[in-house]
Protein backbone atom coordinates (compact mmCIF):
# COMPACT_ATOMS: atom_id res chain seq x y z
CA UNK A 1 0.00 0.00 0.00
CA UNK A 2 1.93 3.00 -1.15
CA UNK A 3 -0.58 5.79 -0.52
CA UNK A 4 -1.08 5.46 2.98
CA UNK A 5 -2.80 8.33 5.09
CA UNK A 6 -0.42 11.61 5.03
CA UNK A 7 -0.83 13.51 7.94
CA UNK A 8 2.26 15.60 7.14
CA UNK A 9 1.53 16.51 3.89
CA UNK A 10 -1.91 17.52 4.55
CA UNK A 11 -0.37 19.70 7.65
CA UNK A 12 2.38 21.00 4.93
CA UNK A 13 -0.60 22.30 2.27
CA UNK A 14 -2.57 23.71 4.51
CA UNK A 15 0.32 25.94 5.99
CA UNK A 16 1.32 26.68 2.63
CA UNK A 17 -2.09 27.97 1.79
CA UNK A 18 -1.81 30.27 4.59
CA UNK A 19 1.30 31.89 3.06
CA UNK A 20 4.66 29.75 5.30
CA UNK A 21 7.36 28.21 3.48
CA UNK A 22 7.78 24.72 2.98
CA UNK A 23 10.72 24.37 5.04
CA UNK A 24 8.83 26.59 7.53
CA UNK A 25 5.93 23.81 7.87
CA UNK A 26 8.10 21.19 8.18
CA UNK A 27 10.02 22.57 10.89
CA UNK A 28 6.75 23.24 12.63
CA UNK A 29 5.46 20.19 11.90
CA UNK A 30 8.35 18.28 13.62
CA UNK A 31 7.49 18.20 17.12
CA UNK A 32 3.64 16.98 16.37
CA UNK A 33 5.28 13.47 15.50
CA UNK A 34 7.97 13.08 18.47
CA UNK A 35 5.22 14.57 20.90
CA UNK A 36 2.43 11.35 20.13
CA UNK A 37 5.03 9.19 20.13
CA UNK A 38 6.69 10.05 23.27
CA UNK A 39 2.84 9.76 24.68
CA UNK A 40 2.09 6.52 23.51
CA UNK A 41 5.01 5.35 24.31
CA UNK A 42 4.31 6.20 28.09
CA UNK A 43 0.94 5.33 27.89
CA UNK A 44 2.29 1.32 26.40
CA UNK A 45 4.52 1.95 29.26
CA UNK A 46 1.15 2.10 31.42
CA UNK A 47 -0.93 -0.23 30.08
CA UNK A 48 1.77 -2.78 30.11
CA UNK A 49 2.47 -2.44 33.88
CA UNK A 50 -1.04 -2.83 34.13
CA UNK A 51 -1.41 -6.24 32.37
CA UNK A 52 1.91 -7.61 33.93
CA UNK A 53 0.52 -7.50 36.89
CA UNK A 54 -3.04 -8.66 36.28
CA UNK A 55 -1.92 -11.38 34.04
CA UNK A 56 0.71 -12.74 36.80
CA UNK A 57 -2.08 -12.76 39.07
CA UNK A 58 -4.01 -14.32 37.29
CA UNK A 59 -1.66 -16.88 36.12
CA UNK A 60 -1.07 -17.08 39.56
CA UNK A 61 -4.73 -17.36 40.71
CA UNK A 62 -4.83 -14.42 42.13
CA UNK A 63 -6.92 -11.22 41.47
CA UNK A 64 -4.18 -8.37 41.44
CA UNK A 65 -5.10 -4.71 41.66
CA UNK A 66 -8.40 -3.79 41.82
CA UNK A 67 -9.03 -0.94 44.28
CA UNK A 68 -6.85 2.09 42.41
CA UNK A 69 -9.24 2.55 39.52
CA UNK A 70 -11.76 0.63 37.98
CA UNK A 71 -10.16 -3.03 37.74
CA UNK A 72 -6.80 -1.25 39.66
CA UNK A 73 -6.41 0.58 35.78
CA UNK A 74 -4.92 3.45 37.80
CA UNK A 75 -2.22 1.38 39.64
CA UNK A 76 0.98 1.89 37.69
CA UNK A 77 0.16 5.78 38.11
CA UNK A 78 0.28 5.47 41.76
CA UNK A 79 3.58 3.32 41.28
CA UNK A 80 4.86 6.01 39.12
CA UNK A 81 3.99 8.94 41.71
CA UNK A 82 5.22 6.61 44.31
CA UNK A 83 8.82 7.16 42.20
CA UNK A 84 8.80 10.90 41.80
CA UNK A 85 8.23 11.43 45.31
CA UNK A 86 10.80 9.30 46.80
CA UNK A 87 13.66 10.86 48.27
CA UNK A 88 16.49 10.48 46.02
CA UNK A 89 19.48 8.91 47.20
CA UNK A 90 23.51 8.47 45.94
CA UNK A 91 25.49 6.00 48.22
CA UNK A 92 28.09 7.95 50.04
CA UNK A 93 31.91 7.80 47.86
CA UNK A 94 29.92 6.82 44.85
CA UNK A 95 31.13 8.40 41.69
CA UNK A 96 27.52 10.92 41.38
CA UNK A 97 28.17 11.19 37.93
CA UNK A 98 28.37 7.86 36.32
CA UNK A 99 25.79 6.98 39.36
CA UNK A 100 23.47 9.64 37.66
CA UNK A 101 24.03 9.24 33.68
CA UNK A 102 23.75 5.46 34.17
CA UNK A 103 20.25 4.97 34.03
CA UNK A 104 19.94 8.22 31.39
CA UNK A 105 22.14 5.65 29.13
CA UNK A 106 19.98 2.88 29.73
CA UNK A 107 16.98 4.98 28.80
CA UNK A 108 17.69 7.45 26.54
CA UNK A 109 18.35 5.02 23.25
CA UNK A 110 15.75 2.87 23.85
CA UNK A 111 13.28 6.12 23.85
CA UNK A 112 15.01 6.84 20.82
CA UNK A 113 14.94 3.74 18.77
CA UNK A 114 11.02 4.36 18.83
CA UNK A 115 11.83 6.98 16.47
CA UNK A 116 11.96 4.15 13.53
CA UNK A 117 8.88 1.90 14.59
CA UNK A 118 6.14 2.32 12.16
CA UNK A 119 2.16 2.14 12.69
CA UNK A 120 1.38 2.78 9.45
CA UNK A 121 2.74 3.43 5.81
CA UNK A 122 3.03 7.55 6.63
CA UNK A 123 2.70 6.76 10.63
CA UNK A 124 6.12 6.87 12.03
CA UNK A 125 8.45 9.79 13.02
CA UNK A 126 11.02 9.16 10.38
CA UNK A 127 11.63 7.12 7.56
CA UNK A 128 14.68 6.82 8.35
CA UNK A 129 16.38 4.72 5.38
CA UNK A 130 18.51 2.57 7.95
CA UNK A 131 16.11 2.26 10.53
CA UNK A 132 16.91 -1.10 11.84
CA UNK A 133 20.09 -0.87 11.60
CA UNK A 134 20.18 2.02 13.78
CA UNK A 135 17.94 0.24 16.56
CA UNK A 136 20.45 -2.47 16.91
CA UNK A 137 23.76 0.00 17.20
CA UNK A 138 21.28 2.12 19.82
CA UNK A 139 20.61 -0.81 21.77
CA UNK A 140 24.53 -1.38 22.07
CA UNK A 141 24.73 1.55 24.23
CA UNK A 142 22.83 -0.01 26.91
CA UNK A 143 26.34 -2.15 28.34
CA UNK A 144 27.89 0.90 28.70
CA UNK A 145 24.84 2.37 30.74
CA UNK A 146 24.83 -0.58 33.01
CA UNK A 147 28.49 -0.82 33.58
CA UNK A 148 28.45 2.58 34.66
CA UNK A 149 25.46 1.49 37.25
CA UNK A 150 26.70 -0.89 38.42
CA UNK A 151 30.76 0.43 39.16
CA UNK A 152 29.80 3.65 40.42
CA UNK A 153 27.14 2.32 42.97
CA UNK A 154 30.17 1.62 45.43
CA UNK A 155 29.09 -1.99 46.24
CA UNK A 156 30.54 -5.07 45.40
CA UNK A 157 27.54 -6.57 44.39
CA UNK A 158 26.34 -4.11 42.50
CA UNK A 159 29.47 -4.27 40.36
CA UNK A 160 29.21 -8.06 39.97
CA UNK A 161 25.61 -7.62 38.68
CA UNK A 162 26.32 -4.67 36.22
CA UNK A 163 29.20 -6.87 34.80
CA UNK A 164 26.91 -9.59 34.06
CA UNK A 165 24.05 -7.43 32.94
CA UNK A 166 26.45 -5.96 30.49
CA UNK A 167 28.14 -9.86 29.62
CA UNK A 168 24.06 -11.07 28.68
CA UNK A 169 23.71 -7.78 27.07
CA UNK A 170 26.39 -8.54 24.77
CA UNK A 171 26.21 -11.86 23.97
CA UNK A 172 22.60 -11.24 22.93
CA UNK A 173 23.20 -8.47 20.65
CA UNK A 174 24.81 -10.61 17.39
CA UNK A 175 22.50 -13.37 17.02
CA UNK A 176 20.11 -10.52 17.45
CA UNK A 177 21.75 -8.89 14.72
CA UNK A 178 21.98 -11.96 12.47
CA UNK A 179 18.29 -12.71 12.42
CA UNK A 180 17.96 -9.42 11.45
CA UNK A 181 20.11 -9.64 8.95
CA UNK A 182 18.23 -12.19 7.32
CA UNK A 183 15.47 -10.69 6.91
CA UNK A 184 17.12 -7.87 5.84
CA UNK A 185 18.55 -9.90 2.93
CA UNK A 186 15.10 -11.03 1.78
CA UNK A 187 14.18 -7.00 2.17
CA UNK A 188 16.56 -5.88 0.28
CA UNK A 189 15.96 -2.55 2.74
CA UNK A 190 17.17 -1.53 5.97
CA UNK A 191 13.77 0.53 5.90
CA UNK A 192 11.20 -0.80 8.43
CA UNK A 193 8.29 0.84 6.34
CA UNK A 194 10.09 -1.51 3.25
CA UNK A 195 10.27 -4.54 5.47
CA UNK A 196 6.61 -4.24 6.43
CA UNK A 197 5.38 -3.60 2.88
CA UNK A 198 7.39 -6.13 1.83
CA UNK A 199 5.20 -8.15 4.03
CA UNK A 200 1.91 -7.31 3.25
CA UNK A 201 1.52 -8.70 -0.04
CA UNK A 202 -0.41 -11.45 0.25
CA UNK A 203 -1.97 -11.04 3.48
CA UNK A 204 -1.30 -13.89 6.44
CA UNK A 205 0.37 -15.54 3.93
CA UNK A 206 3.27 -13.93 2.74
CA UNK A 207 4.31 -12.21 6.64
CA UNK A 208 7.70 -13.35 7.52
CA UNK A 209 7.55 -15.55 10.15
CA UNK A 210 6.63 -17.85 7.94
CA UNK A 211 10.12 -17.93 5.45
CA UNK A 212 11.83 -17.81 8.80
CA UNK A 213 10.24 -19.58 11.77
CA UNK A 214 14.05 -20.05 12.86
CA UNK A 215 14.83 -16.64 12.65
CA UNK A 216 11.42 -15.48 14.64
CA UNK A 217 12.31 -17.46 17.76
CA UNK A 218 16.28 -16.84 17.56
CA UNK A 219 14.84 -12.94 17.37
CA UNK A 220 12.28 -13.40 20.36
CA UNK A 221 15.16 -15.10 22.60
CA UNK A 222 17.21 -12.28 21.94
CA UNK A 223 14.66 -9.52 22.62
CA UNK A 224 13.70 -11.36 25.70
CA UNK A 225 17.65 -11.13 26.99
CA UNK A 226 17.79 -8.07 25.98
CA UNK A 227 15.07 -6.59 27.75
CA UNK A 228 15.93 -8.52 30.35
CA UNK A 229 13.17 -10.21 30.99
CA UNK A 230 12.56 -13.88 32.29
CA UNK A 231 14.17 -16.24 32.01
CA UNK A 232 17.13 -14.19 31.44
CA UNK A 233 16.49 -11.53 34.25
CA UNK A 234 19.74 -12.19 36.41
CA UNK A 235 21.01 -8.70 36.35
CA UNK A 236 17.55 -7.68 38.11
CA UNK A 237 16.76 -10.90 39.84
CA UNK A 238 15.57 -10.20 43.60
CA UNK A 239 17.24 -13.41 44.91
CA UNK A 240 20.34 -12.61 42.73
CA UNK A 241 22.68 -10.07 44.52
CA UNK A 242 20.31 -8.54 46.09
CA UNK A 243 19.09 -6.53 42.72
CA UNK A 244 21.95 -6.70 40.74
CA UNK A 245 23.18 -2.85 39.91
CA UNK A 246 19.59 -1.66 40.23
CA UNK A 247 19.95 -1.92 44.41
CA UNK A 248 21.64 1.49 45.23
CA UNK A 249 19.15 3.03 42.79
CA UNK A 250 15.98 4.68 44.44
CA UNK A 251 13.35 7.18 43.81
CA UNK A 252 13.36 9.09 40.39
CA UNK A 253 16.80 7.07 39.03
CA UNK A 254 15.39 3.70 39.93
CA UNK A 255 12.47 4.70 37.99
CA UNK A 256 14.26 5.43 34.74
CA UNK A 257 15.49 1.84 35.02
CA UNK A 258 11.70 0.39 35.88
CA UNK A 259 10.54 2.75 32.65
CA UNK A 260 12.89 1.68 30.49
CA UNK A 261 12.58 -1.83 31.32
CA UNK A 262 8.80 -1.70 30.41
CA UNK A 263 9.60 0.36 27.17
CA UNK A 264 12.46 -1.68 25.92
CA UNK A 265 9.51 -4.71 26.36
CA UNK A 266 7.24 -2.76 24.02
CA UNK A 267 9.66 -1.64 21.79
CA UNK A 268 10.89 -5.02 21.04
CA UNK A 269 7.67 -6.48 20.77
CA UNK A 270 6.70 -4.03 17.92
CA UNK A 271 10.11 -4.80 16.34
CA UNK A 272 9.22 -8.44 16.67
CA UNK A 273 5.34 -7.70 15.08
CA UNK A 274 7.06 -5.66 12.55
CA UNK A 275 10.32 -7.87 11.19
CA UNK A 276 7.75 -11.30 11.59
CA UNK A 277 4.08 -10.79 11.82
CA UNK A 278 3.32 -8.21 9.32
CA UNK A 279 3.77 -4.61 11.14
CA UNK A 280 0.72 -3.21 10.29
CA UNK A 281 -1.38 -5.71 7.81
CA UNK A 282 -4.56 -7.05 8.39
CA UNK A 283 -4.41 -10.77 8.08
CA UNK A 284 -6.23 -9.75 4.55
CA UNK A 285 -4.97 -6.93 2.24
CA UNK A 286 -6.74 -4.00 2.70
CA UNK A 287 -6.87 -4.12 -1.31
CA UNK A 288 -9.90 -6.86 -1.34
CA UNK A 289 -11.34 -4.12 1.22
CA UNK A 290 -11.34 -1.17 -1.28
CA UNK A 291 -12.41 -3.41 -4.20
CA UNK A 292 -15.15 -4.89 -2.31
CA UNK A 293 -16.36 -1.39 -1.79
CA UNK A 294 -15.91 0.24 -4.98
CA UNK A 295 -13.46 2.90 -3.75
CA UNK A 296 -10.18 3.54 -4.86
CA UNK A 297 -7.09 3.34 -2.37
CA UNK A 298 -7.02 6.69 -2.64
CA UNK A 299 -10.57 8.06 -0.72
CA UNK A 300 -10.42 9.63 2.16
CA UNK A 301 -12.71 7.38 3.55
CA UNK A 302 -10.55 4.26 2.94
CA UNK A 303 -7.49 5.91 4.06
CA UNK A 304 -8.47 6.64 7.79
CA UNK A 305 -10.52 3.14 7.77
CA UNK A 306 -6.97 1.49 6.84
CA UNK A 307 -4.81 4.29 8.70
CA UNK A 308 -6.55 2.77 12.07
CA UNK A 309 -6.98 -0.43 11.05
CA UNK A 310 -3.07 -0.41 10.93
CA UNK A 311 -2.50 1.22 14.02
CA UNK A 312 -4.41 -1.41 16.26
CA UNK A 313 -2.88 -4.69 14.34
CA UNK A 314 0.22 -3.19 15.17
CA UNK A 315 -0.94 -2.77 18.96
CA UNK A 316 -3.03 -6.01 19.05
CA UNK A 317 0.46 -7.85 17.68
CA UNK A 318 3.10 -6.33 19.97
CA UNK A 319 0.77 -6.87 22.78
CA UNK A 320 0.02 -10.62 22.08
CA UNK A 321 3.71 -10.72 22.24
CA UNK A 322 3.80 -8.80 25.49
CA UNK A 323 1.42 -11.37 26.99
CA UNK A 324 3.90 -14.00 26.02
CA UNK A 325 6.37 -12.57 27.54
CA UNK A 326 4.35 -12.21 30.93
CA UNK A 327 3.36 -15.65 30.39
CA UNK A 328 6.66 -16.92 29.94
CA UNK A 329 7.84 -14.83 33.52
CA UNK A 330 5.71 -17.16 35.33
CA UNK A 331 6.53 -20.01 33.62
CA UNK A 332 10.47 -20.70 33.20
CA UNK A 333 12.87 -20.80 35.75
CA UNK A 334 15.60 -18.71 35.81
CA UNK A 335 18.73 -19.07 33.78
CA UNK A 336 22.81 -19.11 35.40
CA UNK A 337 24.66 -16.45 34.27
CA UNK A 338 27.00 -19.77 33.09
CA UNK A 339 24.21 -21.49 31.16
CA UNK A 340 23.13 -17.35 29.77
CA UNK A 341 26.59 -17.05 28.21
CA UNK A 342 26.46 -20.95 26.68
CA UNK A 343 22.96 -20.42 25.42
CA UNK A 344 23.76 -16.90 23.60
CA UNK A 345 27.10 -18.04 22.20
CA UNK A 346 26.82 -21.49 21.69
CA UNK A 347 23.51 -22.46 21.06
CA UNK A 348 22.09 -18.88 19.20
CA UNK A 349 25.07 -17.69 17.45
CA UNK A 350 25.98 -20.78 15.11
CA UNK A 351 21.87 -21.33 14.89
CA UNK A 352 21.56 -17.72 13.53
CA UNK A 353 24.61 -18.33 11.51
CA UNK A 354 23.27 -20.94 9.94
CA UNK A 355 19.66 -19.49 9.57
CA UNK A 356 21.55 -16.49 7.64
CA UNK A 357 23.15 -19.21 5.43
CA UNK A 358 20.22 -21.02 4.71
CA UNK A 359 18.44 -17.86 3.50
CA UNK A 360 21.49 -16.87 1.67
CA UNK A 361 20.59 -19.86 -0.21
CA UNK A 362 17.26 -20.16 -0.73
CA UNK A 363 17.41 -16.17 -1.97
CA UNK A 364 19.40 -17.57 -4.91
CA UNK A 365 17.69 -20.75 -5.87
CA UNK A 366 13.93 -19.18 -5.31
CA UNK A 367 14.22 -15.59 -6.10
CA UNK A 368 10.67 -15.13 -6.33
CA UNK A 369 9.71 -16.29 -2.88
CA UNK A 370 12.85 -15.03 -0.70
CA UNK A 371 13.46 -11.31 -2.61
CA UNK A 372 14.86 -10.83 -5.53
CA UNK B 1 31.43 -38.33 9.64
CA UNK B 2 28.86 -40.61 11.24
CA UNK B 3 29.82 -39.75 14.65
CA UNK B 4 29.67 -36.24 14.13
CA UNK B 5 25.93 -36.13 12.18
CA UNK B 6 24.89 -38.47 15.11
CA UNK B 7 25.82 -35.71 17.28
CA UNK B 8 23.76 -33.38 15.39
CA UNK B 9 21.41 -35.26 15.21
CA UNK B 10 21.31 -35.88 19.13
CA UNK B 11 21.39 -32.04 19.57
CA UNK B 12 18.60 -31.34 17.63
CA UNK B 13 16.54 -33.88 19.26
CA UNK B 14 17.73 -32.02 22.68
CA UNK B 15 16.49 -28.87 21.24
CA UNK B 16 13.16 -30.20 20.51
CA UNK B 17 12.94 -31.98 23.41
CA UNK B 18 13.40 -28.29 25.45
CA UNK B 19 10.76 -26.61 23.60
CA UNK B 20 8.45 -29.15 24.01
CA UNK B 21 9.04 -28.93 28.02
CA UNK B 22 8.56 -24.73 27.58
CA UNK B 23 5.44 -25.24 25.52
CA UNK B 24 4.23 -27.55 28.38
CA UNK B 25 5.41 -25.22 30.47
CA UNK B 26 3.41 -22.65 29.09
CA UNK B 27 -0.12 -24.17 28.33
CA UNK B 28 0.38 -25.07 32.18
CA UNK B 29 0.17 -21.27 32.73
CA UNK B 30 -2.19 -20.45 29.94
CA UNK B 31 -4.82 -22.72 31.87
CA UNK B 32 -4.37 -21.29 35.12
CA UNK B 33 -5.84 -17.93 33.51
CA UNK B 34 -9.02 -19.69 33.30
CA UNK B 35 -9.61 -20.43 37.15
CA UNK B 36 -11.23 -18.69 39.46
CA UNK B 37 -8.95 -16.49 42.01
CA UNK B 38 -8.96 -18.49 45.33
CA UNK B 39 -8.09 -15.25 47.06
CA UNK B 40 -10.30 -14.84 50.45
CA UNK B 41 -10.77 -10.46 49.80
CA UNK B 42 -10.40 -9.84 53.47
CA UNK B 43 -12.32 -7.43 54.77
CA UNK B 44 -15.65 -7.97 52.26
CA UNK B 45 -15.01 -11.92 52.74
CA UNK B 46 -13.22 -13.81 56.07
CA UNK B 47 -12.95 -17.31 56.79
CA UNK B 48 -14.89 -19.01 59.05
CA UNK B 49 -12.68 -19.82 62.31
CA UNK B 50 -12.36 -24.09 62.57
CA UNK B 51 -14.08 -24.85 66.32
CA UNK B 52 -10.85 -25.77 67.93
CA UNK B 53 -9.25 -22.59 66.44
CA UNK B 54 -6.76 -20.97 69.01
CA UNK B 55 -7.98 -17.13 69.54
CA UNK B 56 -8.34 -14.98 71.90
CA UNK B 57 -8.82 -16.79 75.91
CA UNK B 58 -12.42 -16.49 77.01
CA UNK B 59 -12.51 -16.12 80.73
CA UNK B 60 -15.19 -16.74 83.40
CA UNK B 61 -14.87 -14.84 86.87
CA UNK B 62 -17.00 -17.21 88.69
CA UNK B 63 -15.60 -20.45 87.71
CA UNK B 64 -12.24 -19.54 88.34
CA UNK B 65 -10.89 -21.11 91.71
CA UNK B 66 -7.71 -18.70 91.79
CA UNK B 67 -5.60 -21.62 91.67
CA UNK B 68 -2.89 -20.54 89.60
CA UNK B 69 -2.16 -23.58 87.88
CA UNK B 70 -3.00 -21.63 84.32
CA UNK B 71 0.29 -19.23 85.37
CA UNK B 72 2.48 -22.11 86.18
CA UNK B 73 1.88 -24.08 82.61
CA UNK B 74 1.54 -20.89 80.64
CA UNK B 75 5.42 -20.66 78.97
CA UNK B 76 5.62 -16.94 80.35
CA UNK B 77 3.80 -17.03 83.27
CA UNK B 78 1.24 -14.58 81.72
CA UNK B 79 -2.08 -14.45 83.60
CA UNK B 80 -2.05 -11.85 86.42
CA UNK B 81 -4.27 -13.61 88.96
CA UNK B 82 -4.85 -10.49 91.97
CA UNK B 83 -6.39 -12.59 95.10
CA UNK B 84 -6.11 -12.26 98.86
CA UNK B 85 -6.58 -14.53 101.20
CA UNK B 86 -9.43 -13.84 103.36
CA UNK B 87 -9.49 -14.76 107.32
CA UNK B 88 -12.74 -14.76 108.05
CA UNK B 89 -14.18 -17.32 105.57
CA UNK B 90 -10.62 -19.36 105.16
CA UNK B 91 -10.92 -18.89 101.64
CA UNK B 92 -8.98 -17.13 98.75
CA UNK B 93 -11.03 -14.04 97.21
CA UNK B 94 -10.49 -13.21 93.61
CA UNK B 95 -9.99 -9.54 92.90
CA UNK B 96 -8.91 -9.21 89.70
CA UNK B 97 -7.41 -11.84 86.48
CA UNK B 98 -5.71 -10.27 83.09
CA UNK B 99 -4.28 -11.55 80.38
CA UNK B 100 -2.21 -9.21 78.33
CA UNK B 101 -2.65 -10.41 74.47
CA UNK B 102 0.45 -8.17 73.46
CA UNK B 103 2.33 -10.60 75.20
CA UNK B 104 0.73 -14.36 75.29
CA UNK B 105 1.25 -16.62 72.33
CA UNK B 106 -1.82 -18.41 72.05
CA UNK B 107 -0.39 -22.23 73.17
CA UNK B 108 -3.63 -23.42 74.93
CA UNK B 109 -1.72 -24.64 77.60
CA UNK B 110 -3.91 -22.85 80.57
CA UNK B 111 -7.07 -23.44 78.98
CA UNK B 112 -5.72 -27.45 78.63
CA UNK B 113 -4.98 -27.43 82.18
CA UNK B 114 -7.60 -25.06 84.07
CA UNK B 115 -9.30 -27.83 86.54
CA UNK B 116 -12.77 -25.62 86.66
CA UNK B 117 -12.83 -25.22 82.41
CA UNK B 118 -13.64 -21.60 83.28
CA UNK B 119 -10.96 -20.63 80.65
CA UNK B 120 -11.59 -21.24 76.55
CA UNK B 121 -9.89 -19.64 73.49
CA UNK B 122 -12.80 -18.38 71.40
CA UNK B 123 -12.54 -17.70 67.63
CA UNK B 124 -11.54 -13.83 67.95
CA UNK B 125 -7.97 -12.96 66.13
CA UNK B 126 -8.57 -9.28 65.38
CA UNK B 127 -7.42 -7.73 68.05
CA UNK B 128 -5.49 -5.01 66.68
CA UNK B 129 -5.53 -1.69 68.53
CA UNK B 130 -3.73 1.81 68.61
CA UNK B 131 -2.33 1.06 71.49
CA UNK B 132 -0.96 -1.59 73.29
CA UNK B 133 -1.70 -1.07 76.36
CA UNK B 134 -5.27 -1.99 75.35
CA UNK B 135 -4.66 -5.41 74.75
CA UNK B 136 -4.32 -5.67 78.41
CA UNK B 137 -7.75 -7.51 78.89
CA UNK B 138 -8.98 -7.58 82.78
CA UNK B 139 -11.87 -10.00 83.56
CA UNK B 140 -14.39 -8.21 82.10
CA UNK B 141 -12.95 -7.98 78.64
CA UNK B 142 -11.99 -11.31 78.97
CA UNK B 143 -15.43 -12.20 79.81
CA UNK B 144 -17.37 -10.76 76.73
CA UNK B 145 -18.26 -13.00 74.40
CA UNK B 146 -16.57 -12.24 70.65
CA UNK B 147 -17.99 -11.04 67.52
CA UNK B 148 -18.99 -13.76 65.37
CA UNK B 149 -18.05 -13.36 62.16
CA UNK B 150 -21.24 -14.88 60.45
CA UNK B 151 -23.27 -12.66 62.34
CA UNK B 152 -21.87 -9.44 60.81
CA UNK B 153 -23.84 -8.53 57.09
CA UNK B 154 -21.15 -6.69 55.21
CA UNK B 155 -18.80 -9.70 55.10
CA UNK B 156 -19.66 -13.12 53.33
CA UNK B 157 -18.34 -15.44 55.32
CA UNK B 158 -16.88 -18.38 54.05
CA UNK B 159 -15.81 -22.22 55.17
CA UNK B 160 -12.60 -23.32 55.43
CA UNK B 161 -11.06 -26.36 53.78
CA UNK B 162 -12.47 -28.81 56.41
CA UNK B 163 -15.68 -27.80 56.30
CA UNK B 164 -16.76 -27.87 52.48
CA UNK B 165 -18.39 -30.99 51.16
CA UNK B 166 -16.80 -33.60 49.31
CA UNK B 167 -15.19 -33.00 45.84
CA UNK B 168 -15.27 -28.94 46.75
CA UNK B 169 -12.18 -27.09 47.18
CA UNK B 170 -12.99 -23.77 46.59
CA UNK B 171 -14.74 -21.95 49.28
CA UNK B 172 -16.55 -19.35 46.95
CA UNK B 173 -18.94 -21.84 45.74
CA UNK B 174 -20.65 -23.02 48.72
CA UNK B 175 -23.02 -21.01 51.11
CA UNK B 176 -22.31 -20.46 54.51
CA UNK B 177 -25.59 -21.40 55.35
CA UNK B 178 -25.41 -24.50 54.14
CA UNK B 179 -25.28 -27.10 56.74
CA UNK B 180 -22.23 -28.54 58.25
CA UNK B 181 -20.81 -31.54 55.80
CA UNK B 182 -20.55 -34.32 58.36
CA UNK B 183 -23.18 -35.54 60.45
CA UNK B 184 -23.54 -34.81 64.38
CA UNK B 185 -23.51 -37.83 66.62
CA UNK B 186 -27.37 -38.44 67.14
CA UNK B 187 -27.45 -37.95 63.27
CA UNK B 188 -24.92 -41.16 63.11
CA UNK B 189 -27.03 -43.12 65.36
CA UNK B 190 -30.13 -42.72 63.50
CA UNK B 191 -28.35 -43.22 60.19
CA UNK B 192 -26.81 -46.66 61.66
CA UNK B 193 -30.25 -48.09 62.65
CA UNK B 194 -31.73 -47.15 59.59
CA UNK B 195 -32.28 -49.73 56.61
CA UNK B 196 -28.93 -48.07 54.73
CA UNK B 197 -25.61 -49.05 56.72
CA UNK B 198 -22.49 -50.92 55.86
CA UNK B 199 -22.88 -54.50 56.69
CA UNK B 200 -20.14 -54.17 59.43
CA UNK B 201 -21.97 -50.90 60.95
CA UNK B 202 -25.66 -52.44 60.91
CA UNK B 203 -27.21 -52.59 64.45
CA UNK B 204 -30.24 -53.78 63.53
CA UNK B 205 -29.05 -57.36 63.31
CA UNK B 206 -25.98 -58.16 65.03
CA UNK B 207 -25.66 -59.49 68.85
CA UNK B 208 -22.92 -57.74 70.14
Amino acid sequence: MNNGLDLEYSFNEALKAIGLSSELAHIIWLPFPMLLVLVAAVVGVLVTVWLERKISAAAQQRIGPEYAGALGVLQPIADGLKLLVKEDIIPAKADSILFTAGPILVLVPVILSWLIVPFGQNLLISNVGIGIFLWIALSSIQPIGLLMSGYASNNKYSLLGGLRAAAQSISYEIPLALSVLAIVMMTNSLSTVDIVNQQNTAGILSWNIWRQPIGFIIFWICALAECERLPFDLPEAEEELVAGYQTEYAGMKFALFYLGSYINLILSALLVSVLYLGGWGFPIPVETFSSLLHLPLNAPAIQVITATLGIVMTILKAYLLVFIAILLRWTTPRVRIDQLLDLGWKFLLPISLANLLLTAGLKLALPRFFGG
Amino acid sequence: MKDFLQKVNSYIKEAFGASKYLFDGITVTFDHLRRRPVTVQYPYEKLIPSERYRGRIHYEFDKCIACEVCVRVCPINLPVVDWVMNKETKKKELRNYSIDFGACIFCGNCVEYCPTNCLSMTEEYELATFDRHNLNFDNVALGRLPTNVTSDPSVKSLKELAYLPKGVMDPHEVSSDDPRVGKLPEEVLDWMVSNNPPEELSVTNSNK
